[in-house]
């Protein structure tokens, strides 16, 4: 089970790559903020359409569940801001990294400490063994990176 | 001045974690899509709110643009839905590494080819090795 969702989650990153990409052709006519509207209101639809015909969850309990829980709604709307405010200071590479560092690192805390209520994975040898790993891979990013804007800007001169 | 804008980059992936744990919870109450369906609903509203106060683009540019750049909030949606249902089974930590490891693979090979109006940009070789640090990265969280 534990393969298949990993499989899934891949996935997952496939399609938000994809969709970074669309939106990002989208936003420079439309805007970001347009787009990003755009995004939730079409992602709504769509998953009201599915909810109609398929739904057999409990949407009602959202108005029982507790309010720390609904408030996760703010959490992405955070994210943009921020990225909007740190990639005029530090450019888009740094802030994506920075980005990616801090998802990671948040990643590993929450499931050593178990916090809101999660599967508890305590940090070990092989998890810190994967942090270092993790750190290696975001700063060959980084010089990969820097490498391209480099050649870009030598063929545009 | 520019370390805080750091810090503030950080945070704002740390809240993608966050958000990933939260709605793992909301998901076992309320079921894993309706969950999806809340995050974008409030999503709605609350950029709805920004949108009208500060929104400064052409909204009706959409109109005009081809189909296929509309299709952003289905693939968003197989992003969240995913994480919701991964969540509880494996841990946020190896969730986040997989994300991440499926968006590095893919921008890499939109970027090559250019494709979706991407500027076209050639893979090399830090970037693959830098894919394959944090395969290994995934093996060992796992």
């Amino acid at each position: 089970m534990g393969s298949f969702m990993i499989l899934f989650t891949l996935l997952g990153g496939i399609t938000l790559s994809a969709q970074s990409s669309i939106n990002g052709t989208l936003s420079r006519k439309a805007g970001s903020l347009e787009t990003t509207l755009l995004t939730f209101i079409t992602g709504t639809l769509f998953l009201a359409l599915y909810l109609l015909f398929f739904g057999n969850g409990h949407l009602g309990a959202l108005f029982q569940a507790p309010k720390w829980q609904l408030s996760a709604a703010f959490l992405g709307t955070i994210y943009l801001l921020l990225t909007v405010i740190a990639v005029p200071k530090i450019g888009v590479i740094a802030a994506n990294i920075s980005g990616i560092a801090g998802q990671l690192v948040a990643g590993i805390l929450i499931d050593h400490f178990g916090w809101f209520n999660s599967l508890e994975i305590h940090l070990d040898g092989k998890r810190i063994l994967a942090l270092g790993f993790m750190a290696v891979s975001l700063y060959l990013i980084y010089l990969g990176n820097k490498r391209s804007a480099a050649e870009k800007a030598k063929v545009a001169v | 001045m520019r370390p805080i804008y750091y810090v503030l980059a950080l945070l704002a992936g740390a809240a993608l974690s966050f958000e990933g744990a939260i709605y793992a919870e909301l998901g076992k109450t309320i079921g894993q899509v309706e969950t999806s369906f809340y995050n974008f609903a409030a999503g709605s509203i609350i950029v709805g709110l920004l949108w009208l106060f500060f929104g400064k683009g052409e909204m009706m540019q959409i109109r005009r643009a081809p189909k296929w750049s509309l299709i952003g909030g289905l693939l968003g949606v197989v992003y969240l839905t995913s994480i919701v249902i991964s969540v509880p089974f494996v841990g946020v930590g190896v969730t986040m590494v997989a994300v991440i490891l499926g968006q590095m693979v893919m921008s890499m090979v939109i970027e090559h080819f250019g494709w979706l109006g991407s500027e076209p940009t050639k893979v090399n070789k830090e970037k693959i090795f830098a894919v394959a640090a944090m395969a290994v990265a995934l093996l060992l969280i796992n």
